[in-house]
């Protein structure tokens, strides 16, 4: 791992020049969110970096909503996407874990992972529910992206930390190597304050690494109170970085479509004889708190919720998982 | 490019060659399929309507044939109720085989003990196919089998056949008497007092409806069978076969990978297994 910085400008510029070999997307924030857009350079101004998490969870990105599953594809072109927060790169790693399982790898999944280049960026503020420190899970990685960009007043800080990460450097013509550690001090400065930030912000939550148990062994009456709440209209599963459940349709000639579904859709786990252990609402609502911390937990390297909030925003019940939690402890 | 031999949702397309109506519910396909189709007894497969849906079986003819598939099917919703209508001659597609099948060769030296009931009888006779193969490594094999009528029980030449093997013992009854039927009235489990087994040298397999496999289970506890002496073929919305889709998440377990024949001891834990 080594860091490199870049003008700015010189950095936009660079951007423009790879758009003929790559799809580039970049982190752009308007009055209403933060989302992902693909880069123009006259648009480069619009580009806010190191910034909360964007709308869209990464998955979207290797997981699309609906695709057809049967078909070849020609060659998916190289793509750079910036501006991922840590709690959606964290989120990958289980989608990986899933996806690029050694028997069954989902050969579409690995040709997006193959050519996209993931660059982070450090959380320098946060959100409203944004509580990754409560998962044991850093506002910022020096592991799991290709490269983490930093940006700083018309500078912009590369930590890089992949090969695909040293390839994409050597393209930068303009970047230069930072060997004096004192010009990287802003950033120890701006982790330490979103640290203190989420601190702050969600004192009195639990450490989520420790959950398992209380989930399992909570009572009932927590699942009927909050799914009293609850619609089952799934935006939880879809705004989830870690959840990726999905339904094979069926299509002449054999083909295969792919689309997202999720626990919280009645009949998910209805069989043909009519036997539905997820029939009751609070049974499904259930389904999911016992998934991401208990079961998958058991199955997979790590939890299957990284603290990055979204479910909480998106809820139309105005469902909060932390409250739940807080009632749970 | 991800070429057909690597994708894991394309299935392999075989014809039917034969239907053959089991019982006025359930026909069983014998399908050809375009390549071998190796398979372990106890795997399942996602078959295919071509164009309406696919859904999870496991094979009921022998493991030791790659050429011919057979697959038992019971008319009981949308995709099932289409296959029952498809004739000679069909394309259909088969995706597999899938998951954890019966470790028979942990089986060796000993008493198999085979819980059976409806329709479960189907992966239960794929797996006595294998069980007389290797029968000369066996003491025994008992077939305890239940259907709700005389017109229901499925495979009725098998049990002549099974009584004529040595060491082979199968055994029938019915939930609900006719004229024609002159052997036990009651359910499945209540035939396990008739058989005579070694239990410490023994293994018992349970197939059938939930509320069999649950009330089969708690029979066999009694007997004295320990929780990892008793083989279970779990039935959850197998969708994707892939250990992917989560459709078939039973605790910890996919299904679908991790199955669908677990010890009890490996899902007694879990209080879902018998929704």
């Amino acid at each position: 791992m080594y860091y490199i910085s870049i003008k700015k400008e010189d950095w936009h510029r660079s951007l423009e020049k790879l758009l003929t070999s790559h799809d580039i997307f970049v982190p752009v924030k308007d009055e209403y969110s933060l989302d992902y857009e693909p880069f123009r350079l006259n648009q480069a101004d619009h580009i806010a970096y190191n910034l909360p998490k964007p709308a869209t969870p990464l998955k979207n990105f290797f997981l699309p909503v609906r695709e057809n599953v049967t078909s070849a594809r020609d060659k998916v072109r190289p793509r750079i996407i910036i501006g991922v927060p840590n709690c959606d790169i964290e989120a990958l790693g289980l989608l990986d874990e899933i996806y690029l399982d050694e028997a069954f790898a989902d050969p579409f999944y690995r040709n997006r992972r193959k050519s996209t280049i993931l660059i982070s960026s450090d959380c320098f503020s946060v959100n409203e529910h944004c509580h990754c420190t409560s998962y044991g899970v850093k506002p910022y990685t020096t592991d799991h992206a290709d490269m983490v960009l930093l940006s700083d007043g018309d500078e912009i800080f590369l930590r890089v930390i992949s090969g695909k990460g040293e390839e994409l450097v050597r393209q930068l013509s303009s970047a230069s190597g930072v060997s004096d550690p004192v010009r990287l001090r802003f950033a120890d400065e701006r982790h330490r304050e979103t640290e203190a930030l989420l601190a702050e912000r969600n004192r009195g939550l639990p450490d989520y690494t420790t959950t398992g148990e209380i989930v399992r062994k909570a009572n009932d009456h927590i699942w009927v109170k909050y799914a009293s709440k609850c619609v089952s209209c799934g935006a939880c599963t879809t705004i989830c970085p870690t959840c990726s459940c999905f339904l094979l349709i069926d299509k002449p000639d054999f083909e295969k479509v792919k689309q997202t579904d999720a626990c919280q859709y009645p009949g998910f786990q209805r069989v043909a004889g009519g036997e539905d252990a997820l029939f009751e609402l609070r049974h499904r609502f259930r389904n999911r708190y016992m998934c991401k911390y208990v079961w998958r937990p058991q199955k997979f390297k790590s939890l299957a919720c990284t603290g990055c909030g979204r479910c909480i925003e998106a809820c139309i019940g105005k469902i909060s998982k932390n409250e739940l939690f807080m009632e749970l402890i | 490019m991800a070429s057909d031999t690597n994708n894991i949702y394309k299935p392999l397309q075989a014809t039917l060659e034969e239907v053959i109506e089991e019982s006025p519910l359930i026909k069983t396909f014998v399908l050809i399929p375009d390549e071998e189709f190796v398979f372990k007894t106890g795997q399942f497969i996602e078959l295919a309507v071509d164009g309406v849906g696919e859904a999870p079986f496991t094979p009921s003819s022998s493991p030791l044939v790659t050429d011919r598939l057979e697959v038992t099917v019971m008319k009981t919703g949308y995709v099932t109720g289409i296959m029952h209508e498809l004739k000679p001659g069909a394309v259909m597609g088969i995706r597999g085989p899938y998951g954890r099948g019966y470790p028979i060769s942990e089986f060796n030296g000993k008493e198999v003990l085979i819980l059976g009931g409806g329709c479960g009888l189907a992966p239960i006779r794929s797996l006595l196919f294998a069980l007389e193969h290797m029968k000369d490594d066996l003491e025994k094999v008992m077939l305890c089998y239940g259907s709700k009528t005389p017109a229901d029980c499925i495979y009725k030449p098998l049990f002549s056949r099974l009584n004529s093997i040595d060491k082979f013992e199968a055994y029938r009854t019915v939930d609900v008497t006719d004229d024609d039927w002159d052997g036990p009235v009651g359910v499945a489990t209540a035939l396990l007092d008739q058989v005579k087994v070694k239990i410490e040298n023994s293994v018992a397999v349970v197939c059938g409806p939930p509320i069999m496999m649950k009330f089969g289970t708690i029979r066999l506890l009694e007997m004295g069978y320990r929780d990892d002496q008793i083989y279970l073929s779990m039935e959850k919305n197998m969708s994707c076969g892939l250990g992917k889709c989560g459709h078939c998440m039973m605790g910890e377990f996919f299904v679908c990978k991790d199955g669908p024949v677990f010890t009890y001891r490996e899902i007694k834990h879990n209080p879902e297994i018998w929704k």
